[in-house]
């Protein structure tokens, strides 16, 4: 027996380097609601370059974005279907919805509060304003059975199969060398998106995890999503959610460490109804989940920031994020009862 | 403090691969390759200290003796500290060339896509010579253009030092990164002094976001020409946009 609807954890920590240099966590997440019972999450990296100086910014702007186009697209979708009208609205409408909004808010934002002569100086003359904002995006929109992803940039997307195989559903970019990434304030940002339809009723994912260069640069590995794959997979066989929910975090901070990559490292974990765990450790004597368990089921409170909570902690919600979707606790609130649908755990 | 149950194979620093080619030809006799290897043996103490100190990288470095043909002198990445106690001198090739192609073409052939580590910074080259050039005709031309064409070859700091006026030449200048001027020992004195510059460029190599165009204004030999053009961005360390 599963559990209906999808949970998503996230996590961010700020990089052992941007702390030595006094620079703040660059990368962005969020998660919102997509349907009675499906999630969209988004991580997003701000560029570190001395060019990008506003780039904490524009990967929240692209996480917000992200996630509104998400909702969006999850309303969109029709009641039956196949993979290339997921895909079709993946290009046709998600990433030129999103390309146009971040680029919106950008300038939006820059209105509201322009450059200063500082950082006047620091720009290259005749950049455009948005590279002041550059930023990667992963966004990924579970609704039924579908899994709808996009990305522009470097980071990971890795779906976790039952047996613990890794799956990787977004095309590779030779573009993206571990060296130079694409950006949403690139040049062509429409072409260098990649997207992908995963139908899970074919390929059953129990998690899909989404997640900056920072954490699979701290990655020894050099096939690492295989290793990762197949350690989650057990896990969730194994774990309980508020086990995964206070993991998540340490997890983000060991990469973004001295030890790992020393980047910001920025996670989402979508956990499907099929790989859920149980809420809790089953305690001596108990069968273990039953009929109560969505009636307990809490919101798994995302953890976000330059230090590892010993449990988790729930987040501040986001302005920007907060008006354009329901906060964690209202989505619960929303959703149907015991027997109905899951929730989206996590907001900025 | 208990350890971290986290899926995947374990973490570590990202290896910064550092690329020697050292000149061994037979011009290199006498008080010049005793001067190299005094200055390789001074670099490495900077280098030791910077690792220690900073939290992004870990240094792995190999050093390729060219003359008429390359041969690896240090040929699998070697962490600086081991290198550091370890060290054993370069020696000269009796009648050896000064043939950069060949040397090229194995710097390339260890950093293509095959090889490097996929989540490894930039690398770092550092050619050290006392001359021009002896390929035969286009010999240079295409060892140089297989580095160039693989993205770590590309992208990599490349550093060159010449050992006298006469070495910097125009073949130097095609090699060396855009920003970064040939650092010109004009005796065998001052190249100790240029390597630990050197080290200093290299050392900033794991810096996200740094500044080509600042760290070339620090490696400038005073009364150099500054009208070079500032770097243009899109360079920073994996922040940077296509």
């Amino acid at each position: 027996m599963t559990r209906s609807g999808w949970l998503v954890l996230t996590a961010s920590a700020r990089g052992a380097s941007h702390v030595a240099m006094d620079t703040p966590n660059q990368d962005a997440v969020g998660t919102g609601p997509a349907g009675p019972d499906g999630v969209v999450a988004a991580v997003a990296d701000g560029h570190g370059h001395w060019r990008h100086l506003r780039s904490a910014r524009g990967s929240r702007l692209a996480v917000t974005v992200g996630c509104q186009v998400g909702t969006e697209l999850a309303g969109r979708l029709p009641a039956s279907p196949d993979a290339a009208a997921v895909t079709g609205l993946l290009t046709g409408f998600a990433v030129p919805a999103i390309i146009t909004r971040w680029r919106d808010a950008v300038l939006a934002d820059l209105a509201g509060d322009p450059f200063t002569s500082a950082e006047q100086e620091r720009r290259l003359p005749g950049d455009d304003p948005v590279i002041a904002y550059g930023s990667t995006l992963l966004l990924a929109v579970a609704v039924r059975e579908w899994l709808a992803i996009a990305q522009i940039g470097d980071g990971d997307v890795i779906g976790v199969r039952a047996d613990g195989r890794a799956d990787l559903p977004v095309p590779g970019d030779p573009n993206l060398d571990g060296l130079v990434t694409t950006s949403l304030c690139g040049a062509d940002p429409a072409g260098d998106f990649r997207v992908a339809a995963v139908d899970t009723a074919r390929v059953p994912l129990l998690a899909l995890l989404l997640a900056t260069d920072g954490y699979g640069n701290a990655q020894v590995a050099q096939e690492w999503p295989e290793a990762f794959s197949r350690d989650l997979a057990g896990m969730l066989r194994n774990r309980d959610e508020q086990w995964l929910a206070s993991q998540l975090p340490a997890w983000a901070a060991r990469c973004a460490s001295g030890d790992g990559s020393a980047d910001d490292t920025t996670v989402a974990l979508l956990i499907s109804p099929a790989g859920r765990p149980p809420l809790a450790a089953t305690p001596p004597g108990s069968t273990g989940r039953d009929g109560d368990l969505d009636e307990e089921e809490t919101t798994i409170p995302a953890s976000r920031g330059d230090t590892v909570p010993s449990s988790p902690v729930p987040a501040e919600p986001d302005a920007a994020w907060q008006a354009a979707a329901p906060t964690a606790g209202e989505r619960a609130a929303e959703r149907p009862g015991p027997g109905g649908q899951g929730r989206a755990g996590g907001a900025r | 403090m208990t350890d971290t149950l986290m899926p995947g194979g374990g973490v570590a620093r990202r290896p910064l691969h550092f690329i020697v080619m050292a000149d061994c030809s037979g011009s290199m006799k006498g008080e010049k390759m005793q001067a190299l290897n005094f200055a390789l043996r001074s670099m490495l103490p900077h280098l030791v200290d910077w690792e220690r100190d900073q939290l992004q990288a870990q240094l792995l470095v190999r050093i390729l003796a060219f003359a008429t043909a390359p041969a690896w002198f240090v040929a699998d990445p070697t962490p600086i500290a081991e290198l550091a106690t370890r060290w054993r001198n370069l020696e000269y090739v009796p009648m050896g060339r000064t043939n950069m192609g060949p040397a090229f073409r194995a710097v390339a052939e260890v950093l293509g896509p095959d090889r490097l580590e996929r989540r490894a910074l930039r690398p770092a080259i550092l050619l050290i010579t006392d001359g021009l050039p002896t390929d035969p005709p286009g010999g240079f031309e295409a060892g140089l253009d297989a580095l160039m064409s693989i993205a770590a070859g590309r992208s990599a700091l490349r550093l060159a030092v010449a050992i006298g006026r006469d070495a910097s030449s125009e073949p130097l200048d095609r090699f060396r990164s855009p920003e970064v001027p040939v650092l010109v020992a004009d005796g065998t004195d001052e190249i100790a002094d240029r390597l630990v510059t050197a080290s200093i460029a290299v050392s900033r190599m794991s810096e996200a976001g740094v500044d080509r165009g600042a760290l070339a204004q620090q490696l400038i030999p005073a009364g150099s020409d500054p009208s070079r053009p500032r770097d243009r961005g899109g360079l920073g360390v994996d922040d940077s946009i296509l």
